[in-house]
C-alpha cells in the first residue's frame, strides 16, 4: 500500500507532448480516477506508473520509490488492461497465479497459491471457471479474470485503463459497484483511468481532471462538479455541460451584472477581481435556467430532447448554444417559441476568457 | 396448395444441385488430375512394369511385379541415401528454426533503422534454392572458395559434405523461420506482452512462457513445410555436387549421372511420398496437442 506522486512529471512522444509537467498525489489508499477527454495523456500517465512507458523529465516516486529507474517487472503494482490482456493459452487458474509464480520475489508455495487463487475466484464469482481457457469466457468474464489476475498479488497500486469500456450498459453498471466494493475491501490504492465522467463521479474518492496532457483540477467528485477551477472543467463535467455566456460586467445600480448579448445575468457569489468593463465568461448548468417570462436572457428553441423524465431545450440566447433541463412536468413548449430564461444567480460561475481561469 | 416439394422434384433438385458441384470442382480436379493423380498412378505402373521401349515391334510393357519394389526398398542406394536425406532434415531443420527465431527475436524491436535488418535478414525468402546455392559455392568451392580451407565444410570430403551443403539450406530456412515469426511477433497484442511483465516474467522465462506458445501455430507451421523441404531438397546437391555418400534420395531419383533403372527410381519416389506421408502427419500428432490456436 502506497501513495503515487508525481512531480513535474512529462512524457514526450517524438514530437508529441503526452504529458506536460504533471504534479500529482495520489494518496494512500485512495480511489483516483484520472478523467478527460480521448488523447489527453491519461493512459500515459498510467503507463507510466506502471513502467511500460519511460519518464521523460521529472520524478514519478511510488511508496517513497523514485521508480524512474525501476522496471516494470519490479514495481509493485498491478494493471488492468482495457483488452483485459489474459494469456490465451492459459486456463484462467494459470492466468490468476501467473503473478505469483512469474517473479522469484513473489513466489509463493502450492498451499498459499492455491488459497490466494480460491480467495481471488471467490470475490469474483469465478469457482466455477478456473480450468477453462479465456476464450471460452464472455468479455464481463474476462474482464473479472483480469480483476482476479490482479489482486492475487497484494499489490502496493492498482492500475486499470478503463476496464469497463468493452462491457454492455447493464454490466458496466453492475462491475462499477464491484470495483468500488474491491477498493472498499483491499484498501489499495487504485488509479482508474476512464474518460465516461459517470465512472468518475460515481467512484472516485478523488478526480484528477486532465485536458491537453495537463492537469486541470483535483478533487472530490462533489469538488469538481461544483466548483469547476476553469472553463475547461466546467464545460466538461456534467451532462449536457454547462451553458456558456459571454459578456462584460457593468454596473445595474444594485451592483455587478454580466451585459451579453442575450441579455444580462447577476450572480450572487462574491467575485473580487472584476471591475466595471472587465470581460467575463459565464458558466451555468442548464437546470439551473428557468423558463420565466420575468427572465432576464432571451432564448429561441431550436430543438427538443425528451428523455422521459425530464426533457432538455436546445436553442440560441444571442451567439451562445444554450441548453435548458427542464422536468416532464413543466408546461409543454414548441419548437420555434421565443422565451425568457431566468439565470439562479447563485449558480453562477465565472471565468476569465483570457486565462479561462475561475475568477472568484 | 402445393407447399411441400414432391419427392420426385427433391430428388430433381438434388441431381441439379450435385452437377452444379461436379461443375464447380471439375478445374481443381482437373488440375489435380494432370499434376497429381495421373503421376501417382504413372509412379506406381512403373514400378510395377518395365516399359517395353521398342515401339516399332510393339509387344506390352514387362510384368516385374512386387519384387522389383522389395528389392528396390531393400537397396543399399535407397537405405543410404533416405538415410542422407534424414540426415539433411535433422541438420538443417532445428538449426534453420533456431537461427531464425533468434533474429525474429532480436529484430521484433522499435529501434531506428531495425528494418535494413529486417529486410537483410527476409532477403534468403527470396532467393531460390539454385541462387543459394551459387551464392554458397563461392564459399564451399574446393579450389578458389572462401571457405575452402575450412575442413568440416569441404564438399568434397566424404563425412563433412553434408555439413557443408546445409549451411545453404540453413541460410534459407532461417530467413523463411524470420519472415513467418516476425510477423507472428508483431501480431502478438503489445498489452499481453506487457501484462507478462508486470506479472514479474524476466525476458527469458516470457520468451518460453509466453510467446512460444502464442506463436506456436507458426513453429508448427514451419516445422511440417522445412522438413518437407529437407525431404525434397536437390538443387544444392545438383549444383554443390557432393561426394557420393551425401547424396539424398532425391537426388538418386532425379538421377543426373543417369545410374539408376527408371524402375527402381520410381520406387524411389513412392517410398519417398510414404516417407513424407507419414512424416507430417506424425508431426501434426506430435505437435498438434501443444499447439495454442488463437480463441
Ligand atoms: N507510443 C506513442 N507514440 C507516439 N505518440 C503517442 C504514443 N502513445 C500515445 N501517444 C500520443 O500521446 C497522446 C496521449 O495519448 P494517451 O494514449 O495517453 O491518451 P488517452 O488520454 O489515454 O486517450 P484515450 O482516452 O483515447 O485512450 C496522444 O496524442 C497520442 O497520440
Ligand atoms: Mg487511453
Amino acid at each position: 500500500m502506497s501513495s503515487v506522486v508525481f512531480d513535474h512529471v512529462s512524457k514526450v512522444f517524438d514530437g508529441t507532448v503526452a504529458v506536460d509537467g504533471l504534479d500529482l498525489t495520489i494518496h494512500d489508499q485512495e480511489f483516483m480516477v484520472l478523467l478527460g477527454p480521448s488523447g489527453c495523456g491519461k493512459t500515459t500517465a498510467l503507463r507510466m506508473i506502471a513502467g511500460l512507458e519511460t519518464v521523460t523529465s521529472g520524478t514519478l516516486s511510488i511508496g517513497d520509490r523514485v521508480v524512474n529507474d525501476i522496471p516494470a517487472s519490479d514495481r509493485d503494482i498491478a494493471m488492468v488492461f482495457q483488452s483485459y490482456a489474459l494469456y490465451p493459452h492459459m486456463t484462467v487458474r494459470k492466468n490468476i497465479e501467473s503473478p505469483l509464480v512469474a517473479h522469484r520475489g513473489r513466489r509463493v508455495d502450492a498451499a498459499e497459491r492455491e488459497r490466494r487463487v480460491r480467495e481471488a475466484a471467490d470475490i469474483l464469482g469465478l469457482g466455477d471457471y478456473l480450468e477453462r481457457k479465456p476464450g471460452a469466457l464472455s468479455g464481463g468474464q474476462r474482464q473479472r479474470v483480469a480483476l482476479a489476475r490482479a489482486i492475487v498479488r497484494r499489490p502496493e497500486v492498482f492500475l486499470m485503463d478503463e476496464p469497463l469500456s468493452n462491457l454492455d450498459a447493464k454490466l458496466r453498471t453492475q462491475t462499477r459497484t464491484e470495483i468500488v466494493e474491491l477498493h472498499r475491501r483491499l484498501g489499495s490504492t487504485f488509479v482508474y483511468v476512464t474518460h465516461d465522467q459517470v465512472e468518475a463521479m460515481t467512484m472516485a474518492t478523488r478526480v484528477a481532471v486532465i485536458a491537453n496532457g495537463r492537469l486541470q483540477q483535483t478533487g472530490t467528485p462533489d469538488e469538481v462538479y461544483r466548483r469547476p477551477a476553469n472553463l475547461f472543467v466546467a464545460t466538461f463535467i456534467g451532462s449536457p455541460p454547462m451553458n456558456v455566456i459571454r459578456g462584460v460586467a457593468r454596473d445595474n445600480g444594485a451592483g455587478l451584472e454580466l451585459a451579453a448579448a442575450a441579455g444580462t445575468l447577476t450572480w450572487s457569489t462574491p467575485v473580487s477581481a472584476v471591475g466595471i468593463g472587465s470581460e467575463l465568461v459565464a458558466a451555468i448548468r442548464p437546470e439551473h435556467l428557468h423558463v420565466d417570462p420575468a427572465g432576464t436572457l432571451d432564448f429561441t428553441v431550436r430543438a427538443i430532447e425528451q428523455l422521459g423524465h425530464e426533457r432538455h431545450l436546445l436553442g440560441r440566447s444571442g451567439d451562445a448554444d444554450v441548453v435548458v433541463r427542464q422536468s416532464s412536468a413543466d408546461a409543454p413548449i414548441a419548437i420555434g417559441e421565443s422565451l425568457r430564461l431566468r439565470p439562479d444567480p447563485a449558480e453562477v460561475h465565472l471565468f476569465d476568457p483570457a486565462t479561462e481561469a475561475r475568477v472568484d | 396448395m402445393a407447399t411441400r416439394p414432391s419427392p420426385g422434384r427433391a430428388s430433381g433438385r438434388r441431381a441439379r444441385d450435385s452437377l452444379l458441384a461436379a461443375s464447380f470442382l471439375a478445374p481443381a480436379f482437373a488440375v489435380f488430375a494432370v499434376f497429381a493423380y495421373y503421376p501417382l498412378y504413372r509412379l506406381v505402373y512403373l514400378s510395377l512394369y518395365r516399359p517395353n521401349r521398342n515401339t516399332f515391334i510393339g509387344g506390352s510393357d514387362e510384368w516385374i511385379g512386387g519384387s522389383n519394389i522389395i528389392d528396390s526398398l531393400t537397396s543399399s542406394t535407397f537405405l543410404r541415401s533416405l538415410a542422407v536425406t534424414a540426415k539433411f532434415a535433422v541438420l538443417t531443420v532445428p538449426m534453420g528454426i533456431i537461427l531464425g527465431v533468434l533474429l525474429a527475436v532480436a529484430a521484433d524491436r522499435k529501434l531506428r533503422g531495425i528494418r535494413i535488418f529486417q529486410t537483410i535478414f527476409s532477403s534468403t525468402v527470396a532467393s531460390s534454392v539454385a541462387v543459394a546455392s551459387v551464392v554458397f559455392f563461392t564459399l564451399l568451392q574446393p579450389e578458389a572458395g572462401l571457405w575452402r580451407n575450412v575442413s568440416w565444410l569441404s564438399i568434397k570430403q566424404p563425412g563433412s559434405a553434408l555439413v557443408a551443403i546445409s549451411t545453404t539450406a540453413v541460410w534459407q530456412n532461417a530467413g523463411l523461420t524470420f519472415v513467418i515469426v516476425l510477423a507472428a511477433l508483431q501480431a502478438l497484442p503489445s498489452e499481453v506482452r506487457e501484462a507478462a511483465e508486470l506479472d514479474g516474467y524476466g525476458p527469458v522465462r516470457r520468451f518460453f512462457r509466453i510467446t512460444v506458445p502464442l506463436i506456436s501455430p507458426a513453429l508448427l507451421f514451419l516445422a511440417v513445410v522445412l522438413v518437407i523441404h529437407a525431404l525434397q531438397a536437390y538443387a544444392q546437391f545438383e549444383i554443390l555436387k557432393p561426394t557420393n555418400d551425401a547424396q539424398p534420395l532425391l537426388y538418386k531419383i532425379a538421377d543426373p549421372e543417369g545410374v539408376e533403372t527408371i524402375s527402381s527410381r520410381a520406387v524411389y519416389s513412392l517410398g519417398l511420398f510414404v516417407v513424407s506421408l507419414i512424416v507430417s502427419i506424425a508431426q501434426f500428432g506430435l505437435l498438434e496437442r501443444r499447439v495454442h490456436y488463437g480463441e
